[in-house]
């Protein structure tokens, strides 16, 4: 019995011993990026396939190593992100990071100092709150990988039935959408717990989901501005929407194309990223698979804008987005850092937007080219926010309070109530 | 049966043989179990990933998790669920169990395969289906019960309210379920022996009174284990919640005592909390096995 | 004089409609992968492939990820299913046939260890398994896996090595044979019921295994068919669940355990049959 316990106890010991010792590997000084075989780690499946290809090609060219590019779903991102990256062994070398949990990781460490490269990869010309949100104590860690925004589409077709013009304020938004509605059909669509759409309407009436008091960050759901806004979403969401209240920010295209059953699409008006406009149309067989559709856009039936302002001119929106950083435990310093020259490079931002990603070099913004969706793109883009740069804000996205606040708002809470529960919940979390 | 005494050279040979099972178990099982104690008297979160030390800070955590109303709501729901949904196991498996022993052997293996095909469904395939069967615009459910008159189901969106969305998760896990008890009662009435049936049955034992007096204590060590089974893994449900999770909402409202320590831990970062609460579902889990334990401990000394 | 069979009829009758519905999920998934996905977006379900199509099969294993993932589970299943068994076995038999110092505690600690919540033990297994550099590897999964399903396995086995009387052994050792032949020669072969129905317990275990997976097999390399299947099911939603698709990858997923499963069921039932009566 007692050999026994002796036997597990040093079993035990030697075990913690062992996993005492993954420390991260250091950045070393002069290291040859030649022949380093790299992983980069994407969020979703923003970037195109076109664009994958390239870096591979050209990162092979530049250091005859190989990029292995993962694909990580948005849903598992976080956990992750956060049981990988400390572990040099498993760590991806490079990684997008989503723009509301740059100031989460950056905070902690998890990304390598590239304020020497800053200069190189674009400087000034990179999209400012994007850099911001990399950075600590002046120091750059991640960097724009692009910009998003979203804007409103909708029916022209439905939109003329109903008599119905383009808004020019929030207020005729809100009132045109309900009007639109029938009892099959949202006049806009937007999930109870779309959070990431429905926070527009609180940026829209000035307020935020948390401010910055000295050194610590606090929640402002109780805010004044901010409780007006939630106030508008709920109306909104009663009068206009049939999207579930469990809902939340997920695949809206396919609610404004015709249903392939009764001919009519689910809603009159959605919110969707710039780049849904790709899903956005006629629906017809394609023709390589014909058991694949694919969607053409139809200028006489489909349309968008620019969410309204409250008084005019355009409504800040959620801005999408991602950065990218390199992984401080990676082993492959040098090998990373050649990636993040390629994906500076003019010729990528380029083919960023191209393809409908706003490039992080603001210079060649014009790669968007200037159809009605890349002029939809920048106004939306230029005003748009970022969620609080707080060190602890992935874990309060983690953890799905907002989805739960916003799904509670809009399934007919008391409103302040519920801020005030919530403000509590967030506080806690917040500063990490 | 002959039991080998511990003579001096029989002393090693069972040490031996139990060896890799206990190397393994440690390995597996022991080594996280410790950190999950000594984590959860600590405060470790994301910055600990990364190396930031961690503080103990003791009984923080449980003190916390004492006092925190939303944890004892999951507990509750927890707790009802797994009672509900082994109770509702149990009996539809007696119940097909003593089908299965009634009925003609054609009918028995069609029944049988048919279970066997809902048991060895491997659970994600087997979430993918319900989902979609359940999806409030395209699934057969709705669109049958659509059918009925006087009820309106177009559209009903079954994940939409917490009870809902649990009597959802309790028909899956029921469903999987099942079969296993099924199988195993199943296997214990096969024991019970034909001549006592038709004794009781000639002096005047009606089917009610036959199954209450001589079936029932028969199979109760079989409908105990399988029981004990139930409860455990019905309380520990996670894939199931997880993946109905992904289909619906993801709020806080929606989870039972497994999502809820997998998001405290990897998705609130706060693996401190995390650990402790695992430690108190250990503890609820020992909680309700305990009479069993000590009974089966009894029963192999004997 | 006849009687009348007719509760054995009904009863039957009713038997069948019973294995129809419960089966009903799993015809509706195989059903639904011969249909294309254009007419299974429809409002009205479709309940029969009139014009099957295996365009959904193509699709789903198009880009070759299913067959990785199929050969990460199969090398996963066999080493967890084999080092579980011997294992168990071993332990079964110093159980069954021995009284030794340790024995209870052993015993009470097998129990314990079953009811350890998982979803707890992943952050500190992950842990574990990273510090040796066995993330993304067969052995790393397959020793929490064997770790998961040996007590339950222990305790099945034990009772099928109690219920061979050591008599039998005696007896055989009597006539010349060494305990071990003897072991060997008599009891093993008695016992072989109670390790198919052990075996198929673990291979189910293993098999169909998700969250543990899940955290031990980050790289998309390395998943398991499970894990295949819900990354199949998320990317698939980011344009609109393509249905077909999503139930051809499912019954890929189960049609190599129904199948094995269906070829062993025979020893399976009798297996929990004796397991019942000795458990």
């Amino acid at each position: 019995m007692k050999r026994k316990i002796g036997l597990v106890a040093a079993a035990t010991a030697a075990l913690v011993v062992l996993a005492g010792c993954s420390t991260p590997a250091p950045a070393p000084a002069e290291e040859s990026a030649d022949g380093q075989n790299i992983t980069l780690w994407l969020m979703g499946g923003d970037t195109p396939d076109a664009l994958r290809d390239y870096l591979k090609t050209e990162y092979a060219d530049a250091t005859g190593g190989t990029l292995t590019i993962e694909q990580q779903d948005w849903a598992d991102a976080l956990s992750k992100l956060t049981t990988a990256l400390p572990d040099a062994e498993n760590t991806p070398d490079v990684t997008e990071i989503g723009n509301t949990w740059s100031p989460t990781f950056t905070s902690v460490g998890a990304f390598s100092d590239i304020s020497d490269m800053y200069e190189e990869l674009g400087g000034d010309k990179l999209l400012p709150s994007f850099v911001e949100v990399g950075a600590v104590d002046g120091a750059n860690y991640a960097l724009p990988y692009y910009f998003g925004s979203r804007y409103i589409f909708f029916r022209k077709d439905i939109w003329a039935a109903a008599g119905l013009e383009v808004p020019t304020t929030l207020a005729e938004f809100n009132e045109d959408a309900a009007k639109l509605k029938t009892a099959t059909q949202s006049g806009f669509y937007i999930g109870g717990e779309d959070w990431r759409n429905g926070v527009s309407w609180i940026f829209a009436n000035g307020g935020d989901l948390a401010k910055k008091d000295g050194d610590t960050w606090k929640s402002s759901l109780s805010d004044p501005k901010t409780i007006e806004g939630l106030t508008q979403l709920q109306k909104l969401y009663t009068d206009a929407s049939l999207a579930p209240v469990t809902e939340a920010d997920s695949t809206p295209w396919v609610n404004i194309n015709n249903n392939a059953a009764t001919g009519a699409p689910e809603a009159a008006t959605i919110i969707a990223p710039g780049w849904a406009h790709w899903s956005i149309g006629d629906l017809t067989p394609d023709p390589k698979d014909s058991t694949k559709t694919v969607a053409t856009w139809n200028d006489a039936t489909f349309g968008n804008f620019v969410l309204p302002g409250v008084d005019g001119g355009a409504a800040p929106v959620f801005a999408g987005g991602s950065n990218i950083a390199i992984s401080a435990a990676s082993k492959n310093q040098a090998g990373a850092r050649e990636l993040m020259k390629i994906i500076f490079s003019e010729e990528y931002q380029n083919m960023l937007g191209a393809n409908g990603l706003g490039p992080a070099n603001l210079d060649y913004a014009s790669s968007l080219g200037d159809d009605q969706f890349a002029k939809a793109l920048s106004e939306s883009a230029a005003d748009s926010k970022l969620t609080p740069a707080a060190p602890g804000w992935a874990a309060v996205e983690g953890s799905g309070l907002l989805e739960e606040f916003f799904g509670k708002v809009n399934g007919g809470g008391d409103i302040k109530a519920l801020a005030k529960e919530y403000d509590a919940k967030i506080d806690e979390l917040i500063n990490g | 049966m002959s039991i080998a005494t511990t003579r001096r050279r029989g002393i090693r040979a069972p040490h031996v043989l139990i060896l890799p099972a206990i190397v393994i178990l440690v390995l597996g099982m022991g080594y996280p179990l410790i950190w999950q104690v000594v984590t959860s008297f600590q405060k470790y979160g994301l910055q600990q990933q990364f190396g930031k030390p961690a503080p103990f800070v003791w009984f923080d955590n449980y003190v916390k998790l004492a006092t925190d109303p939303q944890l004892w709501l999951v507990v509750g729901k927890s707790l009802a669920f797994c009672l509900t949904t082994a109770a509702v196991t149990l009996v539809i498996g007696t119940l097909l169990a003593l089908l299965m022993s009634a009925v003609t052997k054609t009918a028995r293996l069609v029944l049988q395969i048919a279970l066997l095909l809902a048991w060895s469904m491997p659970v994600v395939s087997a979430m993918t289906v319900w989902i979609w069967l359940f999806d409030r615009r395209r699934g057969a459910i709705n669109y049958l019960l659509d059918m009925i008159p006087g009820v309106d189901m177009n559209r009903f969106d079954w994940l939409s309210t917490p009870l809902s969305f649990l009597l959802v998760a309790s028909i899956i896990v029921v469903w999987m379920s099942v079969p296993f008890v099924a199988f195993s009662i199943y296997a214990g009435l096969t024991q019970v022996s034909d001549e006592v049936m038709e004794a009781a049955q000639l002096d005047g034992a009606n089917g009610w009174q036959r199954f209450w007096g001589i079936i029932l204590p028969m199979i109760r060590p079989v409908i105990s284990i399988v029981l004990l089974l139930q409860l455990i893994w019905d309380l520990r449900v996670f894939t199931q919640i997880k993946l109905l999770q992904d289909a619906g909402s993801k709020s806080g409202d929606y989870d039972l005592l497994g999502t809820y320590i997998y998001k405290l831990g990897t998705s609130a970062q706060d693996f401190g909390m995390a650990s402790a609460v695992s430690i108190l579902v250990l503890g609820i889990t020992i909680a309700l096995s305990w009479f069993y334990i000590r009974s089966l401990l009894k029963e192999d000394e004997a | 004089m006849r009687r009348l069979r007719l509760p054995k009829v009904l009863l039957s009758i009713l038997a069948i409609v019973v294995a129809i519905v419960w089966a009903f999920p799993v015809y509706w998934m195989v059903s639904s992968s011969f249909i294309p996905t254009a007419i299974l977006q429809s409002f009205i379900p479709t309940f029969f492939p009139v014009n099957g199509t295996l365009s959904n099969f193509t699709g789903a294993v198009a880009d070759g990820s299913f067959f990785s993932a199929l050969g990460m589970s199969v090398a996963v299943t066999l080493t967890a299913v084999v080092f579980c068994l011997l294992f168990a076995f071993l332990a079964a038999v110093a159980i069954s046939r021995f009284r030794f110092r340790g024995r209870r505690s052993f015993l009470i600690a097998v129990l314990i260890v079953q009811m350890l919540p998982a979803e707890g033990l992943f952050i500190a297994q992950y842990k574990m398994v990273a510090s040796v550099h066995l993330l993304d590897s067969v052995i790393g999964v397959s020793v929490i896996y064997v770790a998961a399903v040996v007590p339950f396995t222990i305790w099945m086995l034990r009772g099928f090595v109690a219920g061979v009387p050591a008599d039998l052994e005696e007896a055989a050792m009597v006539d010349g044979l060494s305990r071990f032949g003897a072991f060997m020669r008599i009891t093993f072969p008695l016992l072989a019921p109670g390790l198919v129905a052990s075996g198929v317990y673990a291979f189910l275990q293993a098999w169909n295994e998700f969250t543990v997976a899940l955290v031990l097999l980050p790289s998309e390399a390395a998943q398991t068919l499970p894990l295949w299947l819900r990354g199949f099911v998320q990317a698939s939603a980011t344009r609109e669940t393509d249905w077909g698709q999503v139930m051809a990858a499912s019954t890929l997923v189960a049609v190599p355990v129904i199948i094995f499963f269906l070829i062993v069921q025979g020893r399976l039932t009798s297996g929990l049959v004796s397991g019942a009566v000795k458990g």
